[in-house]
């Protein structure tokens, strides 16, 4: 059944329409304006919803011309990523509406957050090039807006500013590799921007990129920019300082959507890239992260902090689910990507409920919840279970598929390739370890320092209880989210026939004992988790200097340094210094592109000069040189004058009877004003510095030789007759412009518009001139 | 003919750029002035220049097809446009530094506070 495009278009049309509106329903209905952010998004939950079963691509025009549309692919995985961000929104506007009680600024956060969430619904369905970059790097900036949030706090700022440059940045290769992409198409006879027709003609396009030695550049431009969007090593750590974002904002953007548009972007071109370069690329680089995310997680020592870190390893391994070239790697992926936003984006709803009840986010000064937050310690209970993978819950069957794929890949590959399931048992023994950290904040002793803890109210705890629900549900009964859209989302992104099979192992096998190690392990390692802690801090500490954050905060240091250096030599508010680098780089450039681009000197014409012309021209050149080394003010003003006389009369020579008029008036009018402004200055008196005589000399003698070489080089041909334009213009002026006279008819006729605009020019210098001379003396200034 | 006036837009951009890097403001306004003037006649060159005749003049003397060969008119508009914008352009920076000097006392651009 083909998608519907309304419905599409509404459902992410709708949340913009409503950011745009929002901040005047918040002057009238106050913080209450949530409740509409919520409506919002149950409402493009529904219209999502109605198209699930559907497959297709719908278009609009956008520019026709270039085979630009606004054009929208719907399949599994679509539906699935749009159908979390819009579902998952519903709750984060309800938890908001209580958790962000009497912040300030409301209208700007549920703006940008509706924005957001229409920008993530935009890159869901995006199957046009363009548009799906245009969504792109809106999430990015909604995030900055959101991320900022405390304006006036610095740690916000600094954070706000660190993931715009690594996701904008990363957005820029998205650019390059999607133009790339588009080149590709085009060679290859496809609409060039047209996604869903790339991916229909995988096969050809792959051949072209393959053919032009473009294959692996595009590869690696598209997997930063998933990267970067999904906080891979090396550029994870822009993740964990967006949590100084509100709690609602971690969990919807840092947790279940934004960041996992890298990993969507990675399955949308998964059966494009598919090969052995994309599994050695995207998997090795999943399988990083999730170990080093993992890690990092346990060496946390503020909830939020663990959480982002955690969701770092868990992006890793969508990726490296999706980077592996069995069947299972897509299942593995898609259905991570589900359990995921899940479970975790209730794990950041019940930090947030930690904070705001028991006022603090240190793991250390937490302990024995449970007696204040029952329902928060079940929600939590089942969530971190997930997490951690261990059965019957959720994430036990995703990631038992990704042991699957690794287990399958090193068997194939052999030797170096047994590193990936290696490697997942390492990474998910530390998973282990910091979800049973995170439930035991509930369980144990309640420490003394601990304050009272209170209640949480039921608006609080019950979107992350719904989320908790469906951790349930999808654990007790797997079949059935997968039957209804993880199976479709898997196969969107797999060349190979897709089965996603989640049940409890009955007999051993390598996946098994994989799974059987890791749990093993973490729960056996998990009482010394103070000591492992200690001896993971000892080895960060000894390797802050090879941090990513270190060199990204090393070289926005050097940046900065180097753009105050520059602007204390290039912005020195002398007129002399701006003149100097415009004029020396802009000739620079020009002198470049002549010597790249031509051959050889022109060479001039040979038409005879008119001894009136040359006696004109030289006149006018004496005048010029008059002017420059004229002592006083009224001496340069009337050699100024005969230059100008000089280039009328040149004009008249020219053929040009008009522009000599026009010429004539101007100068006239421009020596009264020239001699009225001088009689109110004083002389200029100054010795001749010669150093600096010569250095502006030497420029000067730079930028005439440029303007010299450039006309010679514009310098038409002799012969050449006039261009189309022209004689379009000369055959026209009469029986369309009823004048003979060529100019007039094409200034006040064809194109009266730019007359009108130069007219106007001229009336604002003219009122400019007046406030200028009039203005001071009625008390403006002092 | 060509060279003479590659010549002529060669030495006046020069001797702008010299008086725009003066220190006295009202070389720099001079400066502007020879430099918009250098540029028109710069497009002039760029039309190609013929001698002025009555033939070549962009003013027809027939109403009828077919129309004589005259010089480009396209870039006499873009220049008398130009001859009026830069009027416009020099009147309004002469007024600014006449603004200036009587803000800052001097007409010396170095001398002013920062």
């Amino acid at each position: 059944m083909e998608p519907q495009l309304w419905v599409l278009t509404v459902a992410i049309g709708l949340p913009f329409v409503a950011a745009v509106l929002t901040p005047l329903f918040y002057r009238v209905v106050g913080e209450r304006v949530g409740y509409l952010g919520a409506a919002v998004a149950t409402v493009s939950f529904g219209l999502v919803l109605t198209q699930v079963g559907t497959e297709g691509t719908v278009a609009t025009p956008w520019i026709p011309s270039h085979d630009v549309a606004l054009r929208f692919h719907v399949d599994g995985l679509a539906l699935l990523f749009a159908l979390l961000a819009s579902g998952i929104g519903v709750l984060i506007f309800a938890y908001a509406t209580t958790y962000m009680h009497g912040m300030p600024d409301l209208g700007r956060f549920y703006m940008a957050l509706l924005a957001f969430m229409g920008s993530i619904l935009g890159v869901a369905f995006a199957a046009d090039l363009l548009v799906l970059f245009l969504f792109w790097e809106l999430t990015s900036v909604t995030s900055f807006i959101l991320i900022g949030y405390h304006t006036e706090d610095a740690s916000s700022q600094y954070s706000a500013r660190m993931a715009m440059i690594i996701t904008v940045g990363g957005g820029l290769c998205l650019l390059v590799g999607l133009l790339v992409l588009a080149v590709a198409a085009e060679l290859a006879g496809v609409g060039a921007f047209n996604l869903a027709a790339i991916l229909e003609n995988a096969e050809t396009i792959r051949a072209v990129l393959e053919a032009n030695g473009l294959f692996v550049p595009a590869l690696v431009l598209v997997t930063i920019a998933a990267a970067a969007k999904s906080a891979q090593v090396p550029l994870y750590f822009w993740l964990p300082g967006a949590m100084v974002a509100p709690t609602p904002v971690s969990a919807f953007l840092h947790s279940a959507t934004m960041v996992k548009v890298g990993v969507y972007a990675l399955g949308r071109v998964r059966p494009l890239f598919h090969g052995p370069e994309w599994m050695f690329l995207v998997a090795t680089l999943g399988m990083l992260t999730m170990t080093v995310g993992a890690i990092l997680a346990v060496l946390a020592s503020d909830i939020k902090e663990l959480l982002a870190y955690s969701t770092a390893s868990h992006l890793g391994l969508m990726i490296a689910g999706f980077g592996f070239q069995t069947h299972y790697g897509p299942e593995a992926g898609a259905f991570h990507l589900f359990n995921h936003a899940l479970f975790k984006a209730a794990l950041f709803l019940v930090a947030g409920i930690i904070a705001h009840e028991a006022g603090s986010r240190q793991i250390d000064e937490l302990g024995g919840l449970w007696r204040a937050l029952p329902v928060t310690a079940a929600i939590t209970a089942v969530a971190t279970l997930s997490m951690a993978g261990i059965p019957p819950f959720s994430g036990f069957y995703s990631k038992e598929i990704l042991f699957e794929a690794a287990w399958e890949t090193a068997q194939a590959g052999g030797g170096l390739a047994w590193l990936y399931p290696a490697t997942a048992v390492f990474a998910s023994i530390f998973t282990v370890l910091y979800s049973l950290r995170f439930l035991w904040l509930f369980l144990g002793e309640k420490p003394e320092e601990l304050g009272t803890v209170h209640r949480a109210p039921f608006t609080l705890f019950a979107p992350p209880a719904v989320l908790a629900v469906g951790v349930a549900f999808v654990s007790l009964l797997p079949d059935v989210a997968i039957g209804f859209l993880v199976d479709d989302a898997a196969s969107a992104a797999a060349l190979e026939p897709v089965a996603i099979d989640a049940k409890i192992p009955t007999h051993l096998s390598g996946p098994v004992a994989m799974s059987l190690v890791t749990i093993g392990v973490g729960f056996a390692a998990f009482p010394y988790y103070t000591e492992i802690r200690s001896i993971l801090a000892r080895l960060h500490g000894a390797t802050r200097r090879t941090h990513p954050v270190t060199v990204y905060n090393g070289l926005l240091g050097a940046t900065d340094r180097a753009s105050a250096a520059i602007s204390t030599h290039v912005h020195t508010g002398q007129i002399r210094t701006y003149v100097w680098w415009l004029l020396a780089s802009a000739c620079a450039l020009t002198v470049a592109g002549y010597a790249s681009t031509v051959t050889g000197l022109p060479t001039p014409t040979s038409a005879e000069t008119p001894v009136a012309m040359i006696l004109v021209l030289g006149v006018a050149v004496f005048a010029a040189i008059a002017v420059t080394v004229a002592e006083s003010h009224v001496t340069g003003v009337l050699t100024l004058g005969i230059l100008g006389f000089m280039v009328a009369i040149f004009y008249i020579l020219a053929s040009g009877p008009d522009l000599a008029l026009t010429q004539l008036v101007v100068e006239t009018l421009l020596l009264l004003i020239f001699l009225l402004v001088i009689e109110e200055l004083p002389a200029f008196y100054r010795e001749l510095e010669w150093g600096k005589v010569l250095r502006d000399a030497a420029l000067s003698v730079f930028v005439g030789a440029t303007a010299f070489v450039s006309v010679l080089y514009a310098a038409p041909a002799e012969d050449r007759g006039l261009t189309e334009t022209a004689s379009e213009y000369v055959d026209t002026a009469v029986p369309e412009g009823g004048g003979t006279n060529i100019v007039n008819v094409i200034l006040t006729d064809f194109r009266a518009f730019d007359t009108l605009g130069e007219s106007i020019v001229i009336v604002i210098a003219a009122l400019s001139v007046l406030v200028l001379v009039t203005m001071r003396d009625r008390g403006e200034t002092q | 003919m060509t060279l003479a006036v590659a010549a002529t837009v060669g030495a006046l951009f020069a001797l702008g750029t010299f008086l725009l890097l003066r220190d006295d403001l009202v070389k720099v306004v001079w400066g502007l002035a020879i430099i918009s003037q250098a540029a028109n006649v710069y497009l002039i060159g760029m039309g190609g220049i013929v001698e002025g005749t009555s033939e070549t003049v962009p003013v027809l003397a027939t109403h009828h097809a077919p129309f004589p060969e005259t010089v480009d008119p396209v870039v006499q508009a873009l220049v008398l446009t130009a001859i009026v914008i830069s009027f416009g352009m020099t009147a309004f920076a002469l007024t600014l530094s006449y603004r200036a000097y009587q803000e800052n006392e001097s007409i010396n651009v170095t001398e002013w506070k920062q």
